[in-house]
């Protein structure tokens, strides 16, 4: 489902940020992309989520080479791609359930089609008595689960988080990991990128270790 | 669930573009409403000289009276001449009025003969050939069809209705370059929820789509206001008995209010075509 092959990419004219990394995440996969910080993983994640294209090499996604796709059909892509920003990347006029309502707003989707959709998806992730709350008056915490609830309300075939649990309390990242592997056993593919080796090895799912921008570990993490 | 537009609404940038279009489609009804006039003030002229010339003997001629049979039966034998008759000393009398004030004594001028001639308008007579016979019998005796008139007259007409077209024409350029500026300006101040859009599956055309309905609303509020507000002048200026006596082809005609709903319309479209465009150049650019 995900290919990466010698795949390198900078920004502009800058230093390699992420170079020859040659991986595959097969399809229903729950992979751990760890590193420190500065080591590429928002960088990777960014470019699975095409808002960049690698400056090197070539991925593949769904069977598809991302540099030869249209406009079009990077739009539709980003549709089978949930993304939680590590910066949230919430819509401050809109209220947490249009918030969550967004990927579906956007595939063409009427309100009476998702409206239970969208409050079952804010009481699954605690936040259905905020519904209606703007996100400068959501917590960190708060607004780290209105991203997650985003990611998945539109049921993508890949889910991508990125540090999903920086921003939470110990008992809110374990819930959260719990939601996203709960979405791993419907079958989603789920890509994360985190530092906390610890909750890496608990789970004991794959993971991609990366060091300066290059790949020095894969495998399973237990 | 509340439904808030996915592209916040700036408060001031949307009255300022709404004025804007306001003020422009007021200017645009008040230039569409010149050329209309224009035209219809020209056609009532030259509508009102068709089918009719005169003939003038000159009053230094030394037999007009004896001229004026000779140029009756000429006109009288003309293809296209309905009827020639002579104006009364009282007719002629009422055209110098103007200029020698009321019942002037004609034996006291050199008043010319004149002649009313009614012609077919749909088969004039050759100007050239009446006044060759003219010349050939009764000498001194000019023949006019208005025709130099009726094509000043024509001419002022489109000089009046190209200018307002230019106007016309101009009010939409600077309504299209203030919604492009204004877009312009949206588009970098919404750079970041605008990425998020698209980051979650926006196709260029759904983000153009969105400015696209708030553009047609400024479009509508700012169309209604300006049209609405040039309609009321209009007839507020009708109103007044002396402006609609001196130019009575002004007069707003029932249908008027149909070509303000289409100025209207095109403004709409205007605004609407003008943001779908530069959104979707702007992404294509990479905003």
């Amino acid at each position: 489902m995900i290919q990466f092959e010698n795949v390198g990419f900078r920004y502009g004219n800058g230093p390699d940020v992420l170079q020859g990394l040659n991986f595959e995440i097969p399809e229903g996969e729950f992979t751990f992309i760890t590193g420190s910080s500065g080591a590429g993983k928002s960088s990777l994640l960014r470019l699975l989520y095409l808002d960049s294209l690698p400056t090197a090499g070539r991925i593949s996604l769904f069977e598809r080479d991302l540099a030869t796709l249209t406009r079009d059909e990077v739009a539709w892509f980003r549709r089978r791609i949930g993304v939680v920003f590590q910066d949230f990347r919430l819509l401050d006029h809109l209220t947490a359930a249009e918030n969550v309502a967004l990927p579906l707003r956007v595939s063409g989707a009427r309100e009476a089609e998702y409206r239970d959709n969208v409050a079952e998806m804010l009481h699954w992730v605690g936040l259905g008595e905020q519904m209606n709350v703007h996100p400068p008056q959501l917590s960190g915490g708060e607004k780290q689960r209105v991203a997650i609830a985003r990611a998945v309300v539109a049921s993508p075939d890949i889910i991508l988080a990125d540090e999903p649990t920086g921003s939470v309390d110990p008992e809110m990242a374990e819930r959260i990991m719990q939601l996203l592997m709960e979405m791993n056993r419907l079958g989603k593919t789920v890509v994360l990128a985190t530092h906390d080796i610890d909750m890496v090895s608990r789970t004991g799912k794959s993971r991609l270790n990366l060091k300066a921008g290059t790949l020095t570990a894969s495998g399973d993490a237990a | 669930m509340k439904r808030n537009s996915l592209i916040p609404v700036r408060a001031g940038s949307g009255l300022l573009v709404t004025l804007i279009v306001a003020a422009m489609a007021f200017l645009a009804c008040f230039a569409m409403a010149g050329a209309l006039g224009a035209t219809k003030l020209a056609g009532a002229w030259t509508d009102g000289l068709s089918g009719a010339a005169t003939v003038r003997i000159g009053a230094e001629e030394t037999a007009p009276e004896e001229h004026l049979d000779i140029v009756l039966d000429i006109l009288k034998s003309t293809d296209g001449v309905i009827d020639a008759e002579p104006l009364t000393e009282e007719e002629v009398a009422a055209l110098l009025e103007p200029w020698f004030g009321a019942t002037p004594e004609l034996s006291d001028l050199p008043a010319p003969v004149i002649v009313a001639v009614t012609i077919d308008p749909l088969n004039e007579p050759d100007t050239a050939i009446v006044q060759a016979r003219l010349d050939g019998a009764a000498a001194g005796a000019v023949y006019d069809d208005h025709g130099e008139w009726r094509g000043r007259a024509a001419s002022a007409a489109r000089a009046v209705r190209s200018v307002a077209i230019g106007a016309m024409l101009v009010c939409a350029i600077a309504i299209a370059a203030v919604v492009v500026l204004s877009v312009h300006s949206g588009l970098s101040a919404q750079h970041a929820n605008i990425a998020t859009l698209r980051l979650a599956g926006a196709e260029d055309r759904f983000v153009s789509g969105l400015y696209q309905v708030r553009y047609f609303w400024l479009g509508l509020c700012g169309g209604l206001l300006g049209c609405g507000l040039a309609l009321a002048a209009m007839y507020g200026f009708n109103a007044m008995s002396t402006v609609s006596r001196a130019l009575p082809a002004l007069q707003p005609p029932s249908y008027w209010w149909v070509m303000f709903a289409g100025i209207i319309v095109f403004v709409i479209m205007l605004c609407m075509v003008s943001a779908g465009l530069t959104v979707s150049g702007k992404l294509r650019r990479g905003a």
